[in-house]
């Protein structure tokens, strides 16, 4: 869904973010300055409270806070994008993840000296220790796996299979399992709803112990467990879409909605999927949005939890004691809970505001503060749990000027520009840029005809024309009010908005390809695949038509686009068109599914399935191990 | 190993007290060449849950047993059929050649006549010819070296790396394969070894990434001229490593051959106690060489030259074991029970105990224990 990200208007000032009313004041011919913002993106409490360490992405380093004095008392360089932090059971090591480095940096947690840099997977984000200290967990967001570091010798023992793109890792309260939430739904067909898993490690066996269904879902991320004594709940929030039925009404959550799915674990470490039970629940009142959930915690009794609002500056005060009650209605009716927006009301306590986009949150050991990471201002709020408001705001020092990248970035994340907040251009983009991986049906006069794939931000600056009919030539027009109105059901952003909007979005690249040596260098099938790629005569000598020729539409010229519509046999009758924008292919490994309406799961398929009179490209002469080469390159891109 | 080579002590007292055929409560235990012997057999099949058919191959996971059948696959606990696996579950394929769990992760990955099948927590996962690099949807072999997975299919090999996701395709244009049909693969620490039917042993080297064929030098030809001169056939069912002896072994169908990386050791019926030269499989482990031959199943101890067979009578359902020593003489010794079927295919070890698919059932193989 490229268009929902690029649309962008000027909504009504947000009603709860004090701080997002900045984005008007400072959007007006600011000078552009060269700072690094920190992006506060994950928080750790050291065991007796007084310290908060905090994990910043844009600068690459984490910050230790004093929390009596709310100041920033020391720091340690990270590798790149560090996105995740845990601490060691005896309190005395941190372990940061660096997405973009491939590695977890080890830090003394008093002196903040690095002591190693471990390696992991692709693209580490959450992570978790075992019990004993001995055993580091981590999501690899990019590998769909979960390594398994082993701390003594600092060398990574197993990865476990998680679903797609698992992001954030929790140890349970016992430390019998290691619970993993997974981003994106799994890959299925397009007029199916999503599916997502929980992933359940078992720590004594340090396997996979069971992968628990979360329907209808997509972008779990943090979790919280309740203690035994509050029901012993995961909560995970997460945003629910609408995207199988035509995108015609917005109001009552007609596009989607957010919440978050709760579920009562296995009394087993080892019980199997069917153990657990999973009820969602949504956070959202029935005339206001709390778009993208994305932290969660408890207080040690469980009787309260906080559920960040990433989209709307704020988090949501859960009274775990009513949202216990609701949960125990028969299966009928907690399967209702699912599509009702007039649940939260009973045990959203209070919607407190916070910073600019609230992503993690934690709380104090004695249960009476609530710290919150605002990524979009370099803050920390503080909050009162008894209270229920913001007793104090934290200021790590970022740079107080605003690059336009950053007023983009502010914008991108902000979903108070949508009708009734109920989304941000992230919401379907989420991991800043990311494609949702849905099918929507978006051209709102067809009514359920042309359902077209999200396609991903990245690496999408010089692709122009955008949208799979091609009708928007640049990203300015994808962000106007025409579309804008489709989408966003609102009024657009000025002219100075959109065009920092643009400048952010035509800032995002794949962060690093993992396919791709660090030097360039290509493996001998990845070699053999770009002859293909690049090839003008089939196997047997016969020339390939320029039409029929991978570069014609895929040029390399171009971030591997003609920028036109081609009909490469992919239409079927639910389209009302039959040529389609060729996409970019850089990051392409990134995007499954493929095709414009999401039916080719896999890069194979494409040529095995959807490409039967080789409109797609001359591939049917190629063999099984040409095609697996062709393919091995793509991934490089 | 201690623990083991008491066990066979006091099993190998047992089997001289059934070939005896006397109770020896009081006897001294007597120090005897002959084999530790399996002499109680338990059958599945219909009768107690298990699918009806062939089954072609069994894996042991722990406490847990596999089984993969021409009508799904099956999961024993507990010496019951806990669950059977079929494509309406999300298994590729109805009939499951073969089996490889992944002691890392406790994934089982299971090679199907419909393509590749991971099984994770609950899950399947699946590689077709359509959905990914998997050469062929006909898999015979699979086997893990680490985080490599290699899958033997009907059009060449498959090498999977789980963590990048990379496909790589050996077959006729890049390896010297004289027939397509992989039809068992066995790693070693350093190399794979592939079964090619019609093809004999193909042997890929990590190191310098060559692969280097063990064919029947007198080709097609179904006679040994010389007993030991090379492989045995070309038409080779399944090839096993044993990192013990470092030597391969490869089934044929027309006799038993091994490798020590110097000389060829080959076996037939005209000169050995192998059941029959047509054998689907051979799994090798310390000094013995397991044969699923189409006539039972019968082991080779390298050692003492021993080889004994286990058949089913097909008149009474009881078991004979039939010794033939080195020097040529053969006893037999009947069992009360016996394998499900004499057709044998595979086989398992879970510890002591032998698991064995045959064409009718699967058969758990258990020692005899010494009368106290």
């Amino acid at each position: 869904m490229v268009v929902c990200a690029l649309i962008v208007f000027v909504g009504r000032p947000p009603i709860l973010a004090a701080a997002a009313a900045q984005v008007s004041e400072t959007s007006q011919a600011q000078p552009e300055v060269s700072s690094h913002y920190l992006s506060p993106i994950a928080l750790q409490l050291s065991q007796d409270g007084q310290r908060l360490y905090v994990v910043c992405e844009d600068s690459d380093e984490m910050l230790a806070v004093d929390t009596r004095t709310r100041r920033v008392i020391g720091r340690a360089r990270a590798g790149k994008r560090p996105k995740a932090i845990a601490i060691s059971p005896d309190g005395k090591t941190l372990y940061v993840s660096n997405e973009a480095s491939n590695s977890v940096t080890e830090i003394d947690a008093q002196t903040f000296a690095i002591r190693r840099t471990l390696a992991t997977g692709w693209g580490p984000v959450g992570l978790a220790t075992d019990r004993t200290g001995t055993t580091l967990y981590v999501a690899n967001t990019l590998g769909n796996d979960v390594s398994l570091i082993d701390l003594p010798t600092g060398l990574e023992q197993s990865r476990l299979p998680a679903g797609r793109f698992p992001e954030y890792v929790t140890l349970s309260r016992d430390g019998s399992r290691v619970y993993v939430a997974n981003l994106l739904a799994r890959l299925g067909p397009p007029d199916q709803p999503p599916t997502s898993e929980l992933t359940v490690i078992d720590c004594a066996r340090r396997q996979v112990a069971a992968r628990v269904d979360v329907p209808g879902v997509l972008q779990m991320r943090h979790i919280a467990e309740l203690p035994p004594s509050a029901g012993g709940y995961l909560l995970v929030p997460f945003m629910r879409p609408k995207n199988l039925i035509p995108l015609v009404q917005i109001q009552q959550g007609g596009y989607l909605t957010h919440g978050m799915a709760v579920i009562r674990p296995s009394r087993s470490s080892v019980g199997q999927a069917r153990d657990y039970q999973v009820s969602e629940v949504l956070l959202d009142d029935i005339d206001h949005y709390y778009a993208d959930g994305y932290g969660a915690a408890a207080t040690p009794n469980g009787r309260w939890a906080l559920v960040t609002a990433s989209g709307s500056n704020v988090v949501s005060v859960i009274n775990t004691l009513p949202l216990s009650t609701l949960l125990a209605g028969s299966p009928a009716r907690r399967q209702e809970l699912a599509n009702r927006l007039d649940s939260a009301r009973k045990f959203v306590t209070n919607r407190v505001p916070t910073g600019r986009n609230p992503t993690d949150v934690v709380t104090s050991p004695d249960g009476r503060f609530a710290y919150i990471a605002n990524r979009m201002d370099d803050t920390i709020s503080v909050i009162d749990i008894t209270q229920q408001w913001l007793a104090s705001t934290i200021d790590l020092g970022g740079p107080k000027q605003l690059t336009r990248n950053r007023r983009g970035q502010q914008l991108f994340f902000d979903a108070s520009h949508c009708y009734q907040g109920q989304m941000a251009c992230a919401t379907c983009h989420p991991h800043e840029g990311l494609s949702d991986g849905l099918a929507w049906s978006l051209e709102t006069p067809q009514l359920g005809r042309d359902v077209v794939e999200n396609r991903t931000l990245y690496s999408i600056e010089g692709t122009e024309p955008f949208k799979w009919n091609g009708k928007n030539p640049d990203l300015e027009t994808q962000d106007g009010p025409r579309t804008a109105m489709y989408i966003f059901r609102s009024q657009g952003f000025n002219s100075s908005e959109v065009k920092d909007l643009v400048g952010y979005i035509d800032s995002l690249r794949l962060a690093k390809n993992p396919h791709l040596a660090a030097d360039g260098h290509l493996t001998d099938a990845q070699a053999r695949g770009k002859f293909l790629f690049f090839r003008e005569i089939t196997n047997s000598g016969t020339p390939i038509s320029s039409l029929q020729q991978c570069p014609t539409c895929h040029s390399p010229l171009t971030h591997f686009t003609s920028k036109i519509q081609i009909d490469v046999g992919t239409a079927t009758k639910y389209d009302t068109i039959t040529a389609f924008d060729v996409p970019q292919l850089e990051g392409v490994v990134m995007k499954p599914p493929y095709l414009h309406n999401g039916e080719a799961l896999d890069m194979e398929e494409i040529w095995t399935r959807f490409n039967p009179e080789d409109k797609h490209g001359l591939t049917s002469d190629m063999n099984k191990a040409q095609l697996n080469d062709l393919i091995e390159y793509l991934k490089t891109l | 190993m201690n623990s083991r080579i008491t066990r066979s002590m006091l099993l190998i007292a047992a089997s001289v007290s059934l070939l005896s055929g006397t109770a020896h409560a009081q006897s001294p235990v007597i120090r005897s060449p002959k084999p530790a012997l399996y002499t109680r057999w338990i059958n599945y099949s219909p009768a107690n849950g298990f699918p009806t058919g062939e089954v072609y191959c069994v894996a042991v996971d722990g406490a847990r047993v596999w089984a993969g059948t021409s009508h799904g696959l099956v999961l024993l606990e507990d010496g019951r059929v806990k669950r059977i696996f079929t494509t309406d579950d999300g298994l590729a394929g109805r009939a499951v050649m073969s089996i490889a769990v992944d002691k890392q992760n406790g994934d089982l990955w299971a090679g199907t006549f419909g393509g590749l099948s991971r099984y994770s927590a609950g899950k399947f996962t699946n590689y077709t010819n359509l959905t990914s690099g998997l050469a062929n949807d006909l898999v015979y072999g699979v086997a893990l070296q680490g985080h490599v997975l290699w899958v033997a299919t009907a059009a060449g090999v498959n090498r999977f790396d789980t963590y990048t996701g990379t496909w790589s395709i050996f077959n006729e244009t890049n390896a010297p394969f004289q027939e397509p049909w992989a039809y068992g693969i066995s790693v070693a620490p350093e190399k794979v070894y592939v079964a090619v039917w019609g093809g004999g042993v193909l042997a890929y080297n990590l190191a310098n990434e060559t692969w280097k064929p063990f064919t029947d030098p007198d080709g097609e030809m179904e006679l040994v001229l010389y007993r030991n001169q090379g492989l045995i056939h070309n038409i080779v069912s399944s090839v096993s490593y044993n990192s013990e002896t470092k030597m391969f072994w490869a089934s044929t169908y027309f006799g038993l051959s091994g490798y020590d990386g110097r000389n060829w050791h080959n076996y037939l019926t005209k000169d050995s106690g192998l059941a029959s030269n047509f054998i689907n499989a051979v799994q090798s482990r310390g000094n013995e060489e397991w044969t699923s031959t189409q006539s039972g199943l019968s082991e080779l101890d390298t050692k003492t030259n021993t080889w004994t067979t286990y058949r089913r009578d097909e008149h009474t359902g009881r078991g004979e074991i039939l010794i033939t020593h080195a020097d040529g003489t053969k006893q037999r010794i009947p069992s009360d029970t016996g394998l499900a079927h004499n057709y044998i295919l595979n086989t398992e070890f879970q510890g002591d105990d032998i698991w064995v698919a045959t064409a009718q059932g699967l058969s758990h193989g258990t020692h005899a224990l010494p009368k106290e």
